[in-house]
């Protein structure tokens, strides 16, 4: 299931509402109990996560009948690892190693093998090819679950002695297939007890209408754009105008399918009281690729920083090397193919070329031509992470840069009947509520009543226009599906 | 904290206002815009559930199915038509450019010579009538190359159909992406002449509206239809009867040959064809004097719920018939049942009915007047005593023929190339049959139109017999999916490779399936 999708909006959705709701009558009726007289009644969420958790299992076998079951087996393997860690002492790094072979080796059978096989017998090897289809997911999953060893393994949070619970992390449907990845020690203390105030409840909502608007409204329309002219990209008939419309297409594309994946995740975890980290930040106002990084899939980045880049070595001990194999995997995490790999090698170059050179001139560069520089070494990349054969890539390179004619009338229609989808999507990459937010805040003063009828009025408006706009645009709906799911 | 419960209160219940009228108020079961039948709800299995067959049925079902679907769709359209950039378009000027066969092509060797073929015996390609009755050479037949010049402005959306003019005369027509090809399908139409050595085989196929009104700049955004069809025709046989459409086309193409708004011609676009075709078969020629005209107004076709842009909608047209005056006749019909993937699973008794059914002003399915759509055998016998019976094997551009031949032919049938479960040789010998004619247009011709091939070898004896299952049907019996679903009329590969498929008006029973396909 998709968050896109009208069944997950006015099906799933409100079905998950009301259960959630009677679960936490049953629990705050039923099965809490006073603990001890000091801390006084102790609330159960059991019933609560209960639901949770069905649905989060409905939510991933409504696209994965089968491979819900490896999801719980991975859980279940991590969980095992955990109370091994637990158990203190000689067993901490057995287990911990453990857990790890574990979930590596889930997501090398289920997501490399096949590149693997066909790597080898392109090196004249035959190895039959196993033909595994990628679960959905698997990547956020299997780095949830490492997440959560790591943490544990450090002491940086408690072992998770709640199966159930564990299982709600790892499986808690709005963050389970395309992320953010959140860290086990964000939500630990939110598994057992949360608490959701009228405004997790008012900004989660938005939230979600938010990350909804991004993808419906404007994710879904350039993807036609994107893939009228790259999609079954011929040399033949291309032109650098259409090859520039489709990689610009395709990056706003995938900014908006992505951010907007994160934003409705943020929201509905908001909505049940989990405080999911932030995983977008305006990436593409940024004026060097470091600084991109920064603002970019902030969940993933910081993911390989702590796990892989800082233990080994970070910038006390070969830094070069640890850049570019964290920027290898990166690659290598968002598809099992050798372009992403080099497209995780092309960043590790721009971000070495940034640390010696860029960043010590920076200063002394006009500020519009930073933006320019980075959203160009940004766009090209995009090259690389579409097309899944280096001869594709090849050619399309080639037309960017002038190896076709300039023009055609197909590239002048996309510019002229998308105009105002082209202004609008442009607009949208620069972060506009904060600063209406600030501007309001200047006129009316901050808090004042003012500022909140203007701002209410506002937010229902625009919430209700997306909400009956995305409706519309769901109809019929072919290319609906969200890119990072199938990472 | 109240201004956190007001926004909670009104969304709320907004949202429980949208639950309740998309989970409680009445599904939609058919698309008047789009013309279709909407997906059915899918029937449980355990197998489908384990492939994921069933969630994926429900959730498409759901959101295909929603209340007030097409209110929701036209909002939509009307929201995606607001991106375009309307400044100063007004003035912009569109030069149609008449298609003829593009002198380049005509004269590059490549196009017009076998591609790909190894025959020896290929025949260079005949522009003339057949039979003897040279007509003139062919660039008498063609005007002059002159350009229709028009205020008006050209687009195209962006799943690649053009639309030219704005509201109400926009028009709108689907590029064709077929290079030169066509010769499997010349191949089955000389396997028919080989086969039925005592019967005239013609071969008719037919342009579409691009190739006529096709804006100047869009041109490098589609290929000459004249370049299959060039190639095609140079691979028949001598034997074979050429009907070659594209002059007679062009010579009118300032009348209303073509439906602006339809993926088809228009009945008057299949008169000239009718007359060029009789010109062949060297049988009475009809006249416009002798039929009468009738209307249905403010028709919208298919092309709105192709493109879903809504000037096609604020653009309706005449759809014009013409009904034969002095001649008598009575069609009967042999209906066929299809399933959602218009495989045929019943087929009713002869029956008679009307050749001709009136739609009411307004609606969208006035292209399925004759016939009352494809999926059925229809047989006309005529008040014309002349000893010919004339068999045509079409797609729904073909439908619009049949009108014109009964003054010219004793009986005329008419089988669509998707619906026929009888054996081809028993039924051309059974009805006495003396002429067939192939009428099918570029896009089908460019597919390869193998499935006639089946209907020589068919077992079917008249009485319904059950379809192979699927699996093989997909293995054998339709060879050419990838250019055309089995049940487009039009199939265009747009720029970026994806199949866009255009289907035919089907049934009455089933209105006109329309589907779009985007791999």
């Amino acid at each position: 299931m998709v968050f896109s999708d009208l069944f997950f909006l006015f099906v799933f959705l409100p079905a998950v509402a009301i259960c959630y709701l009677l679960a936490a009558w049953l629990d705050k009726s039923v099965l809490s109990k006073a603990t001890s007289p000091e801390s006084g009644l102790r609330t159960s969420f059991t019933a609560r996560n209960s639901v949770l958790v069905v649905f989060s299992l409905i939510f991933y076998a409504w696209g994965e009948p089968v491979y819900v079951f490896l999801m719980l087996a991975c859980v279940f393997l991590t969980y095992l690892s955990g109370r091994i860690i637990g158990a203190g002492g000689k067993y901490r790094k057995p287990g911990l190693v453990f857990g790890l072979i574990c979930n590596i080796g889930i997501l090398s059978i289920f997501k490399y093998a096949s590149m693997l096989v066909q790597t080898l017998n392109h090196f004249g090897l035959d190895v039959p090819d196993p033909k595994i289809s990628l679960p959905i997911g698997i990547s956020f999953y299997v780095f949830q679950s490492i997440s959560y060893l790591v943490d544990i393994y450090r002491g940086d949070s408690p072992v998770q002695k709640h199966f159930l619970r564990l299982l709600l992390y790892i499986s808690m449907f709005p963050q389970l297939i395309a992320g953010p990845i959140v860290r086990y020690g964000r939500v630990a203390e939110e598994l057992s007890n949360r608490h959701v105030s009228a405004q997790d409840m008012a900004e989660g909502m938005q939230r979600f209408l938010l990350g909804l608007g991004k993808k419906v409204i404007l994710a879904n329309q350039f993807s036609e754009l994107a893939t009228q002219f790259m999609g079954g990209f011929s040399e033949s008939t291309a032109t650098t105008a259409g090859a520039w419309i489709g990689v610009i297409g395709f990056s706003l594309q995938i900014y908006f399918d992505f951010s907007g994946y994160s934003d409705m995740a943020i929201g509905i975890g908001r909505c049940l009281g989990f405080h999911f980290n932030e995983n977008f930040n305006h990436p593409y106002i940024c004026d060097s690729i470091t600084d991109f990084w920064r603002r970019w899939h902030i969940s993933l980045c910081s993911f390989f920083r702590d796990y892989v880049y800082i233990p080994m070595g970070g910038n006390r001990r070969h830094q070069v090397l640890n850049i570019c194999v964290v920027w290898f995997l990166t690659g290598l995490w968002h598809g099992a193919d050798w372009t992403f790999a080099m497209w995780g090698l092309y960043f590790a170059a721009v971000v070495l070329f940034e640390k010696y050179v860029y960043l010590k001139i920076k200063p002394h560069i006009w500020k519009p031509f930073q933006h320019i520089y980075a959203l160009m070494i940004i766009i090209i990349g995009r090259v690389l992470f579409y097309f899944d054969d280096l001869p594709t890539v090849g050619q399309f390179y080639r037309t960017l840069f002038g190896g076709a004619p300039s023009s055609d009338f197909v590239a002048e229609a996309a510019v002229l009947n998308n105009f105002w989808l082209w202004v609008v999507g442009i607009v949208c990459c620069l972060p506009l509520i904060d600063w209406s937010k600030q501007l309001l805040g200047k006129i009316t003063g901050v808090d004042t009543a003012a500022n909140n009828s203007i701002t209410t009025a506002f937010q229902i408006v625009a919430s209700i226009a997306v909400l009956v706009l995305s409706v519309a645009l769901l109809v019929g709906a072919t290319n609906n599906a969200f890119i990072y799911t199938r990472f | 904290m109240k201004k956190y419960i007001v926004y909670i209160t009104v969304m709320v219940a907004v949202i429980a206002a949208f639950v309740v009228v998309l989970n409680f108020f009445p599904r939609s079961e058919y698309s008047e815009l789009e013309r279709r039948e909407l997906t059915k709800r899918p029937e449980f299995s355990l197998e489908a559930l384990k492939s994921g067959d069933y969630t994926k049925g429900i959730s498409s079902w759901y959101s295909d199915t929603e209340p007030f679907r097409d209110e929701f769709m036209t909002l939509s359209m009307q929201v995606r038509a607001m991106r375009a950039l309307q400044i100063g378009a007004e003035e912009e000027q569109v030069n149609y450019i008449a298609a003829e066969p593009d002198p380049e092509l005509a004269s590059s060797p490549s196009s017009v010579s076998p591609v790909g073929s190894n025959s020896e015996e290929s025949v260079p390609p005949t522009l003339v009538g057949q039979g003897g009755e040279q007509s003139e050479a062919f660039e008498e037949l063609v005007p002059e190359q002159d350009e229709l010049t028009q205020d008006e402005r050209a687009k195209i959306t962006n799943n690649g159909i053009f639309i030219v003019g704005k509201a109400p005369n926009a028009r709108a027509m689907m590029a064709y992406k077929g290079k030169a090809g066509g010769t499997s399908y010349a191949r089955v139409v000389n396997t028919y002449q080989e086969k039925f050595t005592d019967v005239n085989i013609y071969c008719m196929v037919i342009p579409t509206a691009v190739e006529y009104y096709c804006p100047a700049k869009a041109r490098s955004a589609t290929l000459p239809e004249s370049a299959t069809i060039d190639t095609l025709y140079a691979h028949l046989l001598p034997s074979v009867r050429k009907v070659y459409l594209l002059p007679v086309m062009a010579a009118h193409k300032d009348e209303p040959i073509y439906l602006r708004t339809d993926h088809h011609w228009s009945p008057l676009g299949a008169f000239y064809a009718a007359q060029e075709f009789c010109r062949v078969a060297r049988v009475h020629v009809p006249e416009l004097s002798e039929f009468d005209e009738q209307v249905t107004h403010r028709f919208v076709g298919s092309m709105y719920g192709f493109s879903r842009d809504i000037s096609i909608k604020q653009s309706p047209e005449d759809f014009i018939y013409y009904t034969p005056k002095d001649v008598t006749y009575t069609a009967t019909y042999t209906v066929y049942d299809i399933d959602s993937a218009f495989q045929v699973i019943g087929e009713h008794r002869p029956r008679q009915g009307e050749f001709f059914h009136h739609f009411k002003d307004g609606s969208g399915l006035a292209y399925c007047t004759f016939m009352g759509g494809d999926t059925k055998i229809a047989k006309v016998e005529t008040s014309t005593r002349n000893g010919r019976r004339v068999l045509i094997l079409k797609d729904s551009f073909g439908n619009a023929l049949p009108g014109y031949l009964f003054g010219s032919f004793e009986e005329v049938h008419v089988v669509d190339g998707r619906y026929f479960t009888k054996n081809m040789v028993d039924y051309v010998s059974q009805n006495g049959i003396t002429d067939i004619v192939f009428a099918n247009n570029v896009f089908k011709a460019y597919g390869g139109g193998r499935q006639y091939l089946r209907f020589l070898t068919q077992r079917g004896s008249g009485i319904y017999t059950p379809r192979p299952q699927p699996k093989d049907t997909t293995a054998q019996a339709e060879p050419d999916t990838t250019v055309a679903a089995p049940t487009d009329t039009l199939a265009v590969e747009t720029k970026n490779g994806t199949v866009f498929a255009a289907d035919s008006l089907n049934s009455e029973t089933n209105h006109n399936e329309q589907t779009e396909k985007t791999e």
